[in-house]
Formats: structure tokens, C-alpha cells, sequence
């Protein structure tokens, strides 16, 4: 199907910039293959169908933490960064700092490979949580420092081009795509910061022996100060996309202006006082606090809520401006198989699963019905609908854009492409039914069940759970040939000849209603509230943990009940 | 721009916080209504290194969980039907967690603390305890049950004395199987299934003959060989005689 709207709006950029955006993207998704290889394994092995500790000389394991740390740590930050460079070059009409850049992008790439060396060889297979005191070489935990100081870097490096033009343009709004950059980015730094007193403080002289033990309950509060932060810093990207493209694809405007500030504002200030819902069934923090955080996470689900109404009041204004009428018979002239619109069908399937996402993460928050879910399978498919889902599906669909608009290169195989989100959406959406109900019948997560729990020659075989591992494997199978076929596309649309000069087009949406709300005009009172929202949901809880002196532990190796001397 | 649109807009705000609210209303009245609730700071209990069960009264018990690469101790515990038991969880190495399947016990090990819940058992039958953190390469083998059965009601047997331990159960007791499998499966030690009179192939490139004397030395002084494809990893333990005998008497007839 061709399409009557022309969506996409055109800037030139500086060949420099070009080269390190088409890096950012293409290194990533090498590494992806890899990536999605072993997703395909975890479900081969859970299911039983390999039932031994290794397969292809890569421990289950080993493998589980090489697709935790490449899809949801490598690819998301260098994708968010890519793209960052690519929304403020676009928006500020600026050159950027190429020389922060070049160093932002040999930091992170320095850093993800002296991380993947040790994931390589099996001695970093703990995980992407990497929880003490099971210790990895150091070499893992200094990489990651590097490749999250790279993205620091090109952060702080669109400041300056964003206060320029701020100068040059005092009347007018900071673009909505550029607050969500600097959203997603303010996220990502709060976030970053316990982790690297995690990883700089506690584990990186734990792990060189310079330190004989860790303090695991204080490890455990820093990471998951981390953790949940880090989640939204995958998803504001995704929303970006959300807000600035999607309307403009259905051929409309977005519903209201005042919906995405709200949205970002709130995010960066509701993402991270809400780590401890990680911690529920935890000792060591009192259920006074357990409860303050619950609250929290309540709240944050609330731009959420938001966004789902206005995307679909813009994409139902879209629809209705190509000629849709009727109460539902608008759905039909969304740009479903468009091929020159093909981003659409990337972003509303993303917002599809994330309906089944944000549901169960509402679950997942409240409280006391953790101990329902908590570790069990039920987690996998929860955030295999969310970071798997919409961010996942935006941001292949992004890097995808970007390559064949920088690169001046047609999209290879274009009836085959409109196809792919739908195909993942199905993948996901069995292979997630499969996990939450092996998750509500006790299904452990990150278990290597076909040695035990799957396996009839086991004394623990749990025929109850057939139904779930066979649906999560039938739907772990489709997302992966699905993955195979994208990779075929973006591949095969890099390797092309150029048939244009390569030039950034971003589809850009225009307003529907332009609200102007003082309270959303300056990042600065969110930022106090920020401040202020961490200052009250952590004290405590860190009071309690230094009150109560826990004995520290010293490193243990994945591969010996024995502690390590070194 | 109007004023009415803004007011939709709002609106939808407002729709989404008092629904949220709702929700939050829901889960306070879970916790003070229905006492559905999570576990607390505990500082008054140290962590412990063995795992028991004590029997307070009658229906009325407390566990004391120890979770360790890769078991739980106890393994195996029996109580009647209607009892209540107040659960204790402590590590004495990584962390671990554990789920009793079919309850709403979920609560994770964490070095230096101590974990706890209480769990009324009204169902008779046979409940599967799972460790549900990744806690090493072994982690899915790490298992334990709980039996609500009548006959639990009745006094526990004496004690075993020690010496009366079969093979198979001293390599339970000294944690030999957390890393040896009897059945050929691979871990991280080699496995005991057909392993004695067998010709080893060491990690110098010699080799040696797995006869009693090796299998003893093996076990007083782990490392002083290593088979090749394997690490030095086992740690020296100290075996009585009789027992020694017990185990590699059991070793041989693993065929």
C-alpha cells in the first residue's frame, strides 16, 4: 500500500555525526545476534529439549548473562544515545560536539568489549543483575563503568548545544522531542550514580581482593536505586518516538502537547524513588518503607495512563483526517501495511504489548501479591512485554530509520518489514502467556529447568508446568525468526548501494492542542522535586541498613560452594 | 486552544490518579484487613549456620531454614496438617531464594540477614520448595520439600546415630553431590558413575588408576589431582574412618 502523507521532515548533517550514529547502531546490533541466539537457547533449555549444562561450550548461565547484558544494557544505551545525537541535531538545528561524541563512543565501545571478554570466557556468568557475592572478573564491572561514563558524556555534551539554542530562540518551547531526550538522559544519570558507588565503591575492590567481603543487603538497596531507573530510562525513548512520530504517521497531530511534558516531567521525577518494589520479600527494610515505595510505583504508573489515552485520541485524529468515521470504523485507515509509513506499525505494536506490560507491572507493584510472582517466570514475561516489547520493537524500528535515512539507503525487502512487528507481537505475546502462568504455578526464573524441573529423569520433575514452557517455547521460537528476518532487512538495507545522499528524516508531529502550562515550561521545579521525592523514599531505608551492621561476605565463583581466597 | 481542552485533558489526569489511588486503597486494606503481608527488618535474629526444625507445641513449629550452593537444610520436613510454622531463612553463602510452591512463601536469602514469614499449612500433601535466585551453576537442582502428612503427628524417630549413615547419604551429608553426579550427568566435579577402576586422564597429561587408594587420596587431599577438563576446586574435609570407608565402599558400586 503506498501512502497519500509525506510524514517525514529532512536536516543535513555533518558527515562526522553521521559516522558515529551509524557506529552506534550497527555495533549493537552485531552484537544483538548474539544476543537473541542465546534467548532462543534459554528457551531450548528451560523446556528441556537441551538438557545439559552447556551447549555449544556456552554455559546456561553464561549465556543467560551475555542476553540480559547485550539486548537490555549494550544495544539499549548505545541506541539511546544514537538517537540522542540524532533528535538534537534535528531539533537544535546545531552541529554538535563532535569531539564529546567521538570520546562518548570509544568509551562505550572500550567498555562493552572489556565486559564481553569475561562474559566470552565464562568467568563473569553472574547475571545482568551481577548480585554479590557471586564475583566476576573485574574486568566485567570496569567495563560496564566505562560504557555508562561514554553515555554520560555525550549527554553533557548536548547541553551547551541545547543552552545556544536556547539563546538564539528565549520565546519559543523547548521541542517536545528534546525534553524527552534530556528526560530519558536526567533518568539515566540518577540511576547511574548508585550503581557506580555500587560498582566503584563496593565490587571493583571486593573483586581485586583489595577488600575481603561486601556488604550484600547495602549492595543490593544501590543496585535496585539502579534498577528500576534504568527501566524507564529504556522506555523514555520509546516515547519519544511515541509522542513526536507516531501521530504524525497516522497522518494527524498530537492530541495534546500538554499530555508529553506532563509525561516526561513526571517520569524523571516518579522512576527512581520506587526501587525497593524490587526488594519486597527481602530482609533487612521494613515494611513501613516496602509500603512508602509501593505507593510510589503506584504513581508512576500514572503518565502511563495518560499516554495510552492521548496516543490513541492522536492516532484516532489521524485516522479521522484521512477519512475514518464511525465509532470504531476509524481503526481502518490507520496506516496498518504502509510501507512508506512502515515506523507505525513498529510503535502500535509496541503500544499493544505495553498494555499487557504496564497491567502487569501494576501487579507487580502491589505489594503483598509479590509473593505471588516474585522470581517466579511470571518476571521474564512481564518485562519481555515491556523492554522486549515497546522499547525493543521502537528501537529496531529506530535504528532502522536512522540507517537508511543517514545512510541514503532504500529499506531492503519493504512488504517483508511491515510484517515484522506483527510477527513479534505474536511471538510475545505466547511466549509471555506461556511464562506468567508457569510463573503463577512456581516456575523459578533464570533456572536451567531442563535439568531438573523439565526433565522426567528427575526426582524434581514438575509435570504441572508442560503447558507454560511449551507456549514459551513455541512463542520464544517465533521471536527469534522473527529477529532473523529483521536482521536479513537491516543488513540487507545497509549493505545496499546508496541511492541518495544520506540525509536524517524524522517524521516531526505537530500540536493538536498547544497547551501552555506554567508549571511545565522549566525542568528545574521537577528537578527539585526530584531531589526532594529521593531524599524521603531512601534515608530511611540506608538508616536501617547501617543500624544494622550485617556481616559482610567474601566472593564466591558461580562454580564452588567454597568461598574464593582471591 | 480552549479551555474545554484543556479540561479533557486534565481530566484524564485526574481519572488515572484516583484509579491508581483506588488501587493503593485496595492493597493497605489487603495488608490491615486480610493481613496479606510482606516480611520486615528483622535485626534481633543473627544469621545461623544449621538448618532445624523445633517443635513449640502441638501444630506449632518453627523452621530454620539455612539455603547453601546447592540445598537447603533441612531437605526433607514432615508436619501434620493445620500446622503453622514461623520460617526462618539464613545463608552460608550467596544469595538464594526460596518459594514454597503453592503458598504464598517467597522470600529471599541474603548474606548477612535473616529472613521471615509465618505459613499455616491446611492441605495435606507434598510441597515443593524451590530456590528461585540464581545462586551458581547448580542452581536448578536446588530443591527442598515439606510433607503435611497424619503421620507426621506422631514423635519423630530417634536420631541415626551417625556411623549408621549408608554411602549415599554421607555424600548428602558432606555435600559431595552438590558437585559429583551419580548418574554421568555433568557438574562441576567429575561424576561417580563408573568412575571406579576407571582409567583417569589427569590434568598434567598422566594418568591414573581410579582404585581405592586413589579415591581415598582424592577425598582427604582433593587437589592433589586434577582430572583434566576440571578445576581444583574442592575443598579438604575431615572424614572419620568408618565413615570413609562407607563412602567409598558407595563410590565403587556407582556403575
Amino acid at each position: 500500500m503506498k501512502s497519500a502523507v509525506q510524514p517525514y521532515s529532512r536536516t543535513d548533517v555533518e558527515p562526522g555525526l553521521t559516522k558515529i550514529i551509524l557506529f552506534e547502531i550497527v555495533f549493537p546490533m552485531i552484537l544483538l545476534i548474539l544476543g537473541i541466539t542465546m534467548g532462543l537457547l534459554q528457551v531450548l533449555f528451560r523446556a528441556g529439549i537441551i538438557k545439559s549444562q552447556s551447549f555449544l561450550g556456552i554455559n546456561y548461565y553464561q549465556g543467560l548473562t551475555l542476553h540480559g547484558a547485550i539486548n537490555a544494557i549494550v544495544f539499549t544505551t548505545f541506541f539511546a544515545v544514537a538517537f540522542g545525537h540524532a533528535v538534537i541535531r534535528f531539533y537544535t538545528g546545531k552541529p554538535l560536539l563532535l569531539g564529546a561524541a567521538w570520546w562518548s563512543l570509544i568509551l562505550m565501545t572500550g567498555g562493552t568489549i572489556m565486559a564481553a571478554i569475561p562474559m566470552l570466557t565464562g568467568s563473569a556468568s553472574v547475571l545482568y543483575t551481577f548480585y554479590p557475592p557471586l564475583k566476576a572478573h573485574p574486568a566485567f564491572y570496569i567495563g560496564l563503568v566505562l560504557l555508562v561514563i561514554g553515555s554520560w558524556v555525550a549527554f553533557f555534551s548536548w547541553i551547551p548545544v541545547f543552552q545556544k539554542w536556547k539563546r538564539e530562540n528565549p520565546a519559543t518551547k523547548m521541542p517536545l522531542a528534546v525534553l524527552g531526550v534530556f528526560a530519558t538522559f536526567i533518568v539515566w544519570f540518577i540511576a547511574t550514580i548508585p550503581v557506580a558507588i555500587e560498582i566503584i565503591v563496593l565490587l571493583i575492590p571486593w573483586s581485586l581482593g583489595w577488600t575481603q567481603t561486601v556488604n550484600v543487603p547495602l549492595a543490593r538497596m544501590l543496585f535496585w536505586f539502579f534498577g528500576h531507573p534504568l527501566v524507564y530510562f529504556w522506555l523514555l525513548p520509546a516515547y519519544v518516538m511515541y509522542y513526536t512520530m507516531l501521530p504524525k504517521l497516522t497522518g494527524g497531530k498530537l492530541y495534546s502537547d500538554f499530555a508529553g511534558r506532563f509525561t516526561f516531567m513526571w517520569l524523571i521525577a516518579f522512576s527512581a524513588p520506587i526501587g525497593i518494589h524490587h526488594q519486597y520479600t527481602e530482609p533487612g527494610i521494613s515494611t513501613t518503607w516496602k509500603f512508602v515505595h509501593a505507593f510510589f510505583t503506584m504513581l508512576v504508573a500514572i503518565p502511563s495512563l495518560v499516554t495510552a489515552f492521548t496516543l490513541a485520541a492522536s492516532m484516532e485524529h489521524g485516522a479521522r483526517k484521512s477519512g475514518g468515521t464511525g465509532l470504531f470504523g476509524w481503526w481502518k485507515k490507520l496506516p496498518w501495511l504502509d510501507t512508506d509509513r512502515w515506523m507505525f506499525a513498529y510503535l502500535f505494536c509496541g503500544l499493544f504489548i505495553f498494555i499487557f506490560g504496564g497491567i502487569t507491572g501494576i501487579i507487580n507493584a502491589s505489594y503483598s501479591l509479590d509473593n505471588v510472582v516474585h522470581n517466579t517466570a511470571w518476571m521474564p514475561a512481564h518485562f519481555h512485554q515491556t523492554v522486549a516489547g515497546p522499547v525493543f520493537l521502537a528501537f529496531i524500528g529506530g535504528s532502522l530509520l536512522l540507517i537508511s535515512t543517514l545512510g541514503g539507503k532504500e529499506i531492503a525487502l519493504k512488504r517483508l518489514n511491515v510484517w515484522i512487528p506483527y510477527l513479534w507481537t505474536l511471538g510475545i505475546m505466547v511466549f509471555s502467556t506461556g511464562l506468567f502462568i508457569g510463573g503463577i504455578a512456581g516456575e523459578p526464573r533464570r533456572t536451567n529447568m531442563g535439568l531438573s524441573y523439565t526433565n522426567p529423569a528427575s526426582p524434581l520433575y514438575q509435570p504441572s508446568w508442560n503447558v507454560a514452557r511449551v507456549a514459551g517455547t513455541i512463542g520464544g521460537v517465533i521471536m527469534f525468526l522473527t529477529v532473523l528476518l529483521y536482521f536479513v532487512i537491516f543488513f540487507g538495507t545497509l549493505l545496499r548501494k546508496k541511492s541518495s545522499a544520506g540525509v536524517l528524516e524524522l517524521p516531526v508531529t505537530e500540536p493538536y492542542h498547544d497547551e501552555d502550562i506554567v508549571a511545565l515550561q522549566s525542568l528545574r521545579p521537577w528537578l527539585v522535586a526530584t531531589v526532594i521525592l529521593l531524599i524521603v523514599a531512601y534515608t530511611m531505608p540506608f538508616v536501617e541498613l547501617a543500624k544494622a551492621r550485617y556481616e559482610g561476605a567474601p566472593r564466591y565463583s558461580p562454580a564452588s560452594p567454597v568461598a574464593l581466597r582471591k | 486552544m480552549t479551555t474545554a481542552t484543556i479540561g479533557i485533558e486534565k481530566r484524564i489526569v485526574v481519572t488515572a490518579a484516583l484509579f491508581v489511588l483506588t488501587l493503593t486503597g485496595v492493597i493497605a486494606m489487603s495488608v490491615k484487613v486480610f493481613g496479606f503481608g510482606l516480611p520486615t527488618c528483622l535485626t534481633d535474629v543473627r544469621p545461623f549456620r544449621d538448618g532445624k526444625v523445633i517443635t513449640q507445641a502441638p501444630k506449632r513449629y518453627e523452621v530454620h531454614y539455612l539455603a547453601r550452593m546447592w540445598r537447603f537444610e533441612p531437605a526433607d520436613i514432615s508436619i501434620p496438617p493445620g500446622s503453622t510454622a514461623d520460617i526462618y531463612l539464613s545463608t552460608a553463602d550467596v544469595t538464594h531464594g526460596m518459594q514454597i510452591i503453592g503458598t504464598n512463601i517467597n522470600l529471599m536469602a541474603v548474606p548477612g540477614a535473616v529472613n521471615y514469614a509465618r505459613v499455616k499449612f491446611d492441605q495435606p500433601g507434598e510441597y515443593l520448595v524451590v530456590c528461585n535466585e540464581y545462586c551458581g551453576i547448580e542452581h536448578h537442582q536446588m530443591a527442598a520439600r515439606i510433607h503435611v502428612t497424619d503421620r507426621a503427628a506422631a514423635p519423630p524417630p530417634p536420631p541415626v546415630a551417625e556411623a549408621a549413615l549408608g554411602g549415599q547419604e554421607l555424600l548428602d551429608k558432606y555435600a559431595c553431590t552438590a558437585c559429583h553426579s551419580l548418574d554421568g550427568s555433568p557438574m562441576p566435579g567429575p561424576t561417580f558413575k563408573g568412575l571406579y577402576g576407571s582409567k583417569r586422564t589427569l590434568a598434567d597429561g598422566t594418568t591414573a588408576v581410579a582404585d581405592d587408594a586413589y579415591l581415598l587420596e582424592s577425598i582427604e587431599k582433593p587437589n592433589a589431582k586434577t582430572v583434566k577438563g576440571f578445576d581444583p576446586l574442592m575443598p579438604e574435609t575431615t572424614i572419620p574412618p568408618a565413615e570413609m570407608r562407607a563412602i567409598i565402599q558407595f563410590i565403587k558400586t556407582v556403575k
